[in-house]
């Protein structure tokens, strides 16, 4: 069986949210797209402590904005997602798809 | 964004907090967001409630990259940590060597200066400090990056050391208990000595950072 890495539950949803959030993406648009959509607080170390590994792995690529006043004169780092993070994610997802299938989650369908 | 609360500062101490424990390339990025967040949330609900939020960030965020900082290098964390605490055993124990030494070779002095004596032996409780505060400084020069994850550490097994022979001694000798509260200061000072080393490394790579 060839060796497949999926992604960890926070890494799966810090990767979706950079493909949703495109060249949005940085620390700040993350953290509020995942507090958004989950409903859960999330750290700002949190999030660069699993882009950080994302990155060490291949998943992400970053590149540095310009210094903006509100920032202190700091700058934006932003993050996409690399196409061996989409294949990553796509394994992810089957793996999930394929556990559930057949399975009565007691899902409420609106 | 845009209003007078970008005059207002996020609280200083929690900065300093959260660069005890940021890797140096990160820093810029995350004081920019917190920075970014902090304003916006000022001039929305409040300095209050902002401060309120950086705080409880702050708390999230060193309890993330401690961790996080442990599991990148786990091996030289735990070598570094063991390294301190034989390294402790040793130099706590050498102020209490000399003091006896002293003691046996000058006896008659001492039995004639009665006060200074007493004076000295209270002034090994400084000297225990100043040691630990030593083993915290190379424990912190050992790791770089992970100052603070290997101090606190060795400081939390010390912490258990202790907290479990105060439960020997209670059982035993109740009234020791608040004399064995002191030694408490010593994990303290380890970590103490970790944050100085930190904070120089940090003004260090800013200064070179900024010519």
């Amino acid at each position: 069986m060839p060796a497949r890495d999926y992604l960890g539950e926070f890494e799966h949803i810090v990767v979706l949210a950079l493909m949703r959030l495109a060249d949005r993406a940085y620390g700040v648009t993350v953290r509020q797209e995942i507090e958004f959509r989950t409903k859960r607080e999330v750290s700002i170390g949190a999030i660069y402590a699993t882009l950080d590994r994302l990155e060490a792995k291949g998943y992400v690529k970053s590149r540095l904005g310009d210094p903006t006043p509100e920032r202190g004169g700091r700058s934006k780092r932003f993050f996409h997602v690399t196409a061996k993070g989409v294949a990553a994610v796509t394994r992810t997802q089957r793996a999930f798809q394929s556990m559930s299938e057949g399975l009565d989650l007691g899902f409420v369908r609106s | 964004m845009t209003s007078l609360a970008h005059l207002d500062q996020p609280p200083r101490l929690a900065v300093w907090f959260i660069n005890l424990f940021t890797a140096h390339e990160n820093a810029e990025s995350i004081f920019g967001d917190l920075l970014e967040e902090y304003s916006y949330l000022a001039s929305k609900s409040g300095v209050t409630f902002a401060r309120r939020w950086y705080w409880r960030q702050t708390g999230n965020t060193i309890a993330y990259l401690f961790g996080s900082g442990y599991r990148a290098a786990p091996w030289s964390t735990t070598a570094a940590t063991v390294g301190g605490f034989l390294l402790h055993r040793f130099v706590s124990g050498l102020p209490d060597k000399l003091l006896s030494a002293v003691t046996d070779r000058y006896l008659a002095f001492w039995s004639a200066h009665f006060n200074a004596y007493i004076w000295v032996l209270k002034a090994m409780m400084s000297v225990h400090l100043i040691a630990s505060l030593f083993v915290g400084c190379v424990v912190a020069w050992a790791v770089k990056g992970r100052e603070m994850v290997a101090t606190i550490t060795l400081a939390v097994v010390l912490c258990a050391l202790i907290g479990s022979a105060m439960v020997w001694v209670a059982t035993h000798w109740p009234l020791g208990i608040v004399w064995m509260l002191w030694l408490f200061a010593d994990p303290f000072a380890i970590v103490v000595g970790g944050a100085i080393v930190r904070t120089r490394r940090s003004a260090a790579i800013t200064q070179a950072k900024h010519g």
